[in-house]
């Protein structure tokens, strides 16, 4: 007889919110469960604007392209043109073809012209894209970013007299010192949670959330010592259900069960793992509480995977007067740019989606009256090689070392590159395949992998030190930012 | 064992020799898993306090006089007493861990072990007195911490250890001489009696655990079975791989129009979607007979990891799993054969289309990184190797990469003439096959290490030879064995195994005994009979791993006998939303580098934890609720047409409702639950919180006592972590 679950049910149903339960049971909406609950109350708007900060790292998953982002689109004799580019990408099919490409005047490149990838142009049925914030100059480039140990000429690379950051190529130990903001040794952690780390005390010192909120679940970019993430699930859950536990209801019996589930949480911590897991939840608890009302954002977001989370940072930052925190660092990502194969349709459709969605958030900061107290900056694993991989339909790219990296935001003084200058004279490196900015020991196998002349740190550096951090925490949180010149590239105003 | 006294002294003598002869030989048969727990000796003058001597001294002897203070960058020697040594087994089985006032851990490194002369069986172990994780800052030598040794396992009592002065904390277990293994309450055994050792067994090598498992292993004990096991047939034959066959790129091809109607969307989900993988699997861990090939199956599809939807159809994955099934059980050499030259790995990682013309690096980096021997050198027991300035030794670099790329090219899909080519769609089910045209001959170097196998390809070969003159050269690398060990003992049985434990599985994965190297049953056998996996209970604050997803559901299922919605049959095994919900989409991980990284280290801490990976605030609320959804609810069945979820899937409950019905106090019901989650340990508190929720519920809605018990063990952090 299998009667008892059933009778359970209709027993229990009461008391236990089984009614909501059965409904997920059949949809499998655990997720999307609830009908969406807007809290309509009224905010206080007061402290809006009142010195809040955001910076929002948008990770481009897998190495995007960098070469096919931004792409010379002049003729100029002295430096790589868009001839270069073409002799090198366009027999295997990889080239865009320079009508294609959404022109920029760069004005740290003599005013020539370059070109963003078509895909970051307006979209029908969406938004106008990022390239037009760029005429706006509210969208800026870093360029011929990469992880150093200290500053290094091809001839150095080749002769090993300076360090080499560890594995380059590699992409979990890329992403690590990307995210760790230090490429001599491997890093416990990132170097948002440093940043946290060091201005928790001061700019949230009420600690209802932590400084910083992952919609990609854990990563080492949101790791300090003291500060942990919170990590949450996109806009497909609404704000008051992402931290919620289902089934506790205001019942005596119910309220045992919950009372017995939080002491349970509190004991036996002597393994480490149960104290890790334990104190995991505890933290989403009490973020739950903070979280229990929000209200939605205005601008439509695509609905896609880096749409929904953007999406979600928008509800946060909304929010903020009542989080009553000063400065917030936010961690989105979208994969699929390790563009091995399929290229030509993958990076177009990822980084269109990129452009869609991050000028959707653009515009509803905007809205909010936030587009100068928010930053939104791109990071990646690594560039890609020029010399195509493969050919014809399938023609991809391998991975490869220095990249460019957008931010944008009125507080960032846009329409322009910013970098530190490679061998030709400009922060743009020569595209040209075992040239004189090409890592490479033999020609023979020379692909076009660009060594950076600005460090991640100096990138770092520049958006943490807008961000708030004092001049004299520099060195705390980037451990190897002596080894470099400069600790601002410039691109924040 | 307790040889039971018979009182009359006149029993027959026969008598006794003959239940002697049957006491012997099961002790043969099965050993007693348990390892001593190891006791950190006190010092003369004080109970609380370590005994500790400099280290370095030619003679070692346990001090008479006051235990010292020691700096940062000393070396001490600490005294254990109560372990037995395996041969071989020496300090690297040994960790020293060090808890300041903060809470902070250190680890301190265990450099030497010596016997105390006339003293059996006391070791000294010698320390160095510095940390050796680098999370923190070294501690400050401004008083004492704890210090605990734990060794397979286990954890020694604490004692403090003055770092710099004597001083500034209280111990909390103050002169804890030994933590004994629990006594087990289960006179009624026939054979394998360690009870929890059982449990804990079954959790490691299959699915979860099940009453009818249970009473197994206590028949024929793990060896016997695991030789059963070895042998079975797989997949079960009332769950065979479903044959579905190849179809074209193009879905609007590959599935007649109109689109919408029940007939397209069925083709769809039978060819176009992993629906048919994930539901014959999770069949296959529910109900399957061969529960450890289908277990180092799956561990291994996060080690050689392809994903939809990059693979797109079903049957381009069951032929990748049946080549992970196929050789969980043989030797890794065949594996990696058989992998390169699988089709959905081929167009995964790129080799299926890589030429000489237009060279593809992907898969010759991955194998290197992330299937064989990984980034830097290691010893045999995986520990880093290091050069003269204590840097680590990369295994490669790019000129190697772009050497194996030179390999790998050439190869291609057997679209025509091979038993499986499907006119108008991609054979993604024979091996590939090479077109010596696109394959480059040129010299290539390849990795360099001792006594390197086949460390050069000459000119002018054919590919078909030189991709096993290539896999020879990674199959011999010493990097192989310690880094298929600690990835498999880390899927299996906890998550920062020893160097000792390592080194242990590699050896046998080195030398099966016979001489073989990569033989996958002796890998197997070595991870779990190690001490270090075995006993009742295991103490060691650091071992243990998070479950995953998959298994945090199929050990709950399995083990309430996982039924239909309406409990007449089986489940139809559709639980991935489930799973998918608590971040782990069975074959569809987000990358190359699976759900989780195997070096990933829980934020906050330097604990490496790889399942942790998917452990965060968002997720853990969601396993949470899981938790209610598996205790409160079921999968009901799905009216749709075609149905995802024809029969639905819930969990039995009966036998339990039946404990808590007949005891009023509830201990019965949580003796049960103890038992069979918990392996009996769950703690007194622990205990009695749950017991207060249970008391709360009224004693005639005994299924909703089970439901809340279930429930408030399910989600806790002591039954998520298996140790």
């Amino acid at each position: 007889m299998k009667k008892s679950r059933r009778r359970f049910i209709k027993q229990a149903g009461c008391a236990l919110g089984m009614a909501t339960l059965a409904t997920q049971v059949h949809h499998f909406g655990l997720i999307n469960a609830l009908a969406q609950k807007v809290d309509d109350r009224r905010r206080k708007s007061g402290s809006l604007g009142t010195g809040y900060k955001a910076l929002v790292c948008v990770f481009l998953g897998g190495g995007n392209d960098g070469n096919n982002m931004i792409v010379p689109n002049h003729n100029s004799g002295s430096i790589s043109n868009y001839s270069v580019y073409s002799a090198a990408r366009s027999p295997q099919g990889l080239a865009i073809p320079q009508g294609q490409l959404l022109p920029i005047s760069v004005p740290r490149m003599g005013g020539l012209s370059y070109g963003l990838h078509p895909s970051m142009g307006p979209v029908v049925g969406g938004n106008n894209g990022l390239h037009e914030l760029w005429g706006q100059g509210k969208l800026a480039f870093a360029t011929n970013i990469g992880t150093l140990v200290s500053p290094m000429t091809k001839a150095q690379y080749q002769n090993n007299s300076v360090s080499k950051p560890y594995q380059l190529f590699s992409h979990l130990d890329q992403v690590y010192q990307f995210q760790a903001g230090r490429s001599d040794t491997f890093s416990f952690t990132g170097w948002g949670g440093r940043v946290s780390d060091e201005m928790t005390s001061g700019s949230n010192p009420n600690g209802l959330v932590p400084m910083i909120t992952s919609i990609d679940g854990s990563q080492l970019f949101t790791s300090g010592q003291s500060t942990q993430a919170l990590a949450i699930a996109d806009s497909n859950t609404p704000l008051n259900e992402v931290l919620n536990p289902i089934g506790f209801e205001d019942d005596p019996i119910s309220q045992a069960r919950l009372q017995a589930f939080n002491e349970i949480r509190a004991i036996d911590r002597e393994n480490n793992y149960v104290e890790a897991a334990s104190a995991i939840t505890d933290s989403a608890l009490e973020a739950n509480d903070a979280l229990a009302s929000y209200q939605e954002v205005t601008v439509t977001f695509p609905n896609t995977a880096i749409g929904r989370q953007l999406k979600q940072v928008a509800r946060i930052i909304k929010k903020q007067p009542d989080l009553n925190v000063d400065r917030q660092i936010f961690y989105v990502e979208r994969g699929g740019f390790d563009t091995h194969n399929n290229q030509v349709g993958g990076q177009a459709n990822n980084l269109g989606e990129v452009s869609q969605a991050v000028r959707a958030f653009y515009d509803e900061m905007v809205v909010q009256g936030r587009s100068s107290d928010v930053t939104t900056f791109m990071m990646t694993d690594f560039g890609r090689t020029m010399n195509p991989a493969g050919a014809g339909g399938s023609v991809g790219s391998d991975h490869g070392w220095s990249n460019h990296l957008f931010v944008l935001g009125d507080a960032v003084d846009g329409g322009d590159f910013y970098g530190i200058n490679t061998s030709n004279g400009t922060p743009f490196p020569n595209l040209t395949i075992d040239g004189p900015d090409d890592a490479t020991n033999n020609s023979a196998n020379a692909r076009g992998r660009w060594i950076p002349t600005a460090s991640v740190e100096q990138y770092a550096a520049t958006l943490a030190r807008w961000y708030g951090l004092e001049e004299q925490d520099l060195p705390v949180v980037f451990p190897n930012i002596g080894s470099f010149s400069s600790t601002d590239l410039g691109f924040m105003l | 064992m307790s040889g039971t006294t018979r009182s009359p002294i006149t029993t027959c003598a026969a008598f006794l020799v003959l239940s002697l002869l049957v006491v012997q030989a099961t002790a043969q048969i099965f050993p007693d898993p348990n390892s001593p727990s190891p006791v950190l000796i006190h010092a003369f003058d004080n109970v609380n306090r370590a005994m500790a001597a400099p280290g370095g001294s030619k003679t070692v002897e346990m001090p008479a006089d006051k235990s010292a203070a020691f700096r940062i960058g000393d070396t001490a020697r600490l005294f254990v007493k109560n372990v037995e040594l395996m041969p071989g087994e020496g300090a690297s089985a040994f960790r020293v861990y060090a808890r300041d006032e903060n809470k902070r851990i250190y680890r301190f490194p265990v450099i030497g072990i010596e016997e105390v002369a006339g003293k059996t069986p006391v070791y000294a172990l010698t320390v160095k007195v510095r940390d050796e994780i680098g999370f923190w800052e070294q501690p400050s030598e401004t008083g004492d911490v704890e210090i605990i040794v734990t060794w397979r396992g286990l954890s020694s009592n604490s004692l403090l250890f003055g770092l710099g002065t004597f001083g500034g904390l209280k111990p909390e277990n103050p002169a804890l001489e030994t933590k004994e293994v629990q006594e087990l309450a289960s006179p009624e055994y026939v054979g394998y009696r360690w009870s929890g050792d059982r449990i804990r067994f079954l959790e490691q090598a299959t699915f979860g655990p099940n009453r009818s498992l249970d009473h197994r292993i206590r028949r024929i004990g793990i060896r016997t079975w695991l030789a059963e096991q070895f042998d079975l047939p797989y997949p079960s034959s009332s769950n065979p791989y479903p044959n579905i066959p190849l179809k074209p790129n193009n879905i609007q091809t590959g599935c007649p129009e109109p689109r919408g109607t029940p007939e397209y969307n069925l083709c769809v989900r039978t060819h176009y979607t992993m629906y048919p993988v994930q539901t014959w699997f999770f069949k296959e861990a529910f109900y399957g007979e061969p529960q450890l090939r289908h277990r180092v199956a799956w561990a291994l599809s996060q080690l050689w990891v392809t994903s939809a939807p990059t693979v797109r159809q079903s049957s381009h994955m069951f032929a990748y799993h049946k080549v992970l099934s196929d050789n969980a059980f043989g030797n890794y050499r065949t594996l990696m054969k058989e992998m390169t030259l699988n089709p959905a790995m081929g167009d995964y990682l790129d080799m299926a289309r890589s030429t000489k013309f237009s060279p593809n690096e992907n898969y010759a980096r991955e194998i290197l990184q992330l299937f064989s021997i990984g980034l830097f050198r290691m010893n045999q027991d995986g520990t880093l190797e290091l050069d003269e300035n204590d840097e680590p030794i990369p295994t490669y670099d790019q000129e190697t990469v772009n050497n194996f790329t030179k390999v790998f090219t050439g190869w291609t899909f057997c679209n025509v003439g091979c038993p499986n080519s499907t006119l108008g769609a991609v054979n993604f089910k024979d091996p590939l096959v090479l077109n010596q045209n696109n394959h480059d001959v040129t010299e290539k170097t390849l990795l360099q290490y001792p006594n390197a196998v086949n460390p050069t390809i000459a000119a002018g070969m054919n590919g078909n030879t030189e991709i096993d003159l290539a896999l020879d050269n990674i199959f011999y690398h010493p990097n192989l064995g310690p880094f298929v060990g600690r990835f498999l003992i880390q899927h299996l049985v906890t998550s920062d195994p020893t160097p000792a434990y390592i080194g242990r599985v590699a050896a046998a994965f080195n030398n099966n005994g016979s001489g073989v190297r990569g033989d996958m049953k002796a890998v197997i056998r070595a991870i779990l009979l190690d001490p270090e996996a075995r006993g009742d209970v295991k103490t060691d604050p650091n071992f243990g791993k998070l479950r995953e997803p998959v298994q945090l559901l199929t050990n709950v299922y399995r083990q309430f006998g996982v039924t239909s919605a309406d409990g007449s049959g089986q489940s139809d095994g559709y639980i991935t939303p489930l799973s998918t919900y608590m971040s782990q989409n069975p074959f569809a991980a987000p990358t190359v580098f699976n759900y989780y990284p195997p070096n990933y280290v829980i934020p906050g801490t330097a604990l490496l934890a790889p399942e942790f990976g998917l452990m965060n605030t968002g997720t853990s609320i969601a396993r949470t609720n899981i938790g209610t959804f598996l205790s409160f609810a079921a999968i009901e069945v799905d009216n749709r047409n075609p149905p995802n979820y024809p029969q639905g899937t819930a969990i039995d409950l009966d036998e339990m409702t039946a404990v808590a019905a007949a005891d009023p106090t509830a201990e019965r019901l949580l003796d049960e639950l103890d038992y069979k989650l918990m392996h009996d340990t769950m703690s007194a508190s622990m205990r009695a919180s749950i017991l207060n929720a249970v008391l709360a519920v009224p004693v005639d809605a005994p299924d909703f006592r089970v439901r809340t018990a279930l429930f408030l063990i399910a989600s806790s952090s002591q039954y998520q972590i298996q140790r």
